[in-house]
């Protein structure tokens, strides 16, 4: 069973739902995050480096003909803190439920 | 972690969701390999009727070599597009059991329906039968990919 672990550089709105895409996909396009959340290259970049700096994303580039491919993908340590994030946020969840039924 | 309230925390839970299904939604076969054992399946239905046994033999085992080559690559609905990579636990392992055990049921369909025809008096049997197969996979295989899709999205969050 996962431990739970609230994790504040995963939290975050935007830098969740980056996590959260990622963590169902082995590696996902620069591009496809992007559009997937409506956000820009820079602002995308900027979450993307910040997940990268704790070491949570890897972040692969290739390029083919004159095209960039940037693909990301969680780090095993990344995958590790967001199933104890998301333990952490069932946790809260579930403590508020038992406290409304009291 | 104290300050986060419970309203927060479902939303953010929704948002994993949401990231969740948006990657489901990836979960596909190309249509290319429907086209491609369609294809394929008429050809080799063509060629059974023109009665040349070698020519069959070679062309059903050079069909079977390129789909072993292509198969593994695309029938697990986890690379249908270019833009990413669904996890094996996200798509389910049972696409593939799901795609190529569908092929071998259509094999016994399509014989079956080539003595039919040719019981029916079909100068054709094997052509007939075989573009029936092939409007099977055209029609059913994004079918299967599709109930896999629905099944994955409410197999809960990882």
């Amino acid at each position: 069973m996962t431990e739970a672990r609230f994790d504040e550089v995963i939290h975050p709105g935007t830098r969740l739902s980056v996590v959260a895409l990622l963590a169902a996909a082995d590696w996902v396009e620069f591009a496809y995050i992007r559009d997937q959340l409506s956000l820009s290259d820079s602002a995308l970049s900027k979450q993307l480096s910040t997940l990268q700096d704790v070491g949570y994303v890897h972040l692969d580039r290739e390029t083919s003909g004159q095209r960039r491919r940037v693909r990301a993908r969680l780090t095993s340590e990344g995958r590790v803190a967001f199933r104890a994030h998301v333990a952490a946020l069932r946790e809260i969840v579930a403590a508020a439920d038992v406290s409304e039924t009291l | 972690m104290d300050e986060v309230s419970a309203q927060e925390a479902r939303a953010a839970l929704a948002a994993v969701e949401r990231g969740r299904l948006s990657v489901v939604e990836r979960i596909a076969v190309p249509a290319w390999y429907w086209w491609f054992v369609a294809a394929g399946w008429v050809v080799l239905g063509i060629l059974g009727d023109l009665g040349n046994p070698w020519v069959t033999s070679t062309a059903t085992l050079l069909f079977g070599a390129l789909h072993a080559g292509v198969a593994p690559r695309v029938v697990s609905g986890r690379h249908g597009s270019g833009e990413l990579s669904v996890r094996a636990e996200v798509a389910g392992g049972r696409v593939t059991v799901a795609v190529l055990g569908g092929l071998v049921l259509l094999t016994g369909v399509t014989v079956g329906a080539a003595f039919a025809l040719s019981a029916d008096g079909s100068g054709h049997p094997a052509t007939g039968a075989s573009v029936l197969a092939a409007v099977i996979v055209l029609l059913g295989g994004p079918m299967l990919i599709a109930r896999f899709r629905r099944a994955a999205r409410v197999a809960g969050a990882p």
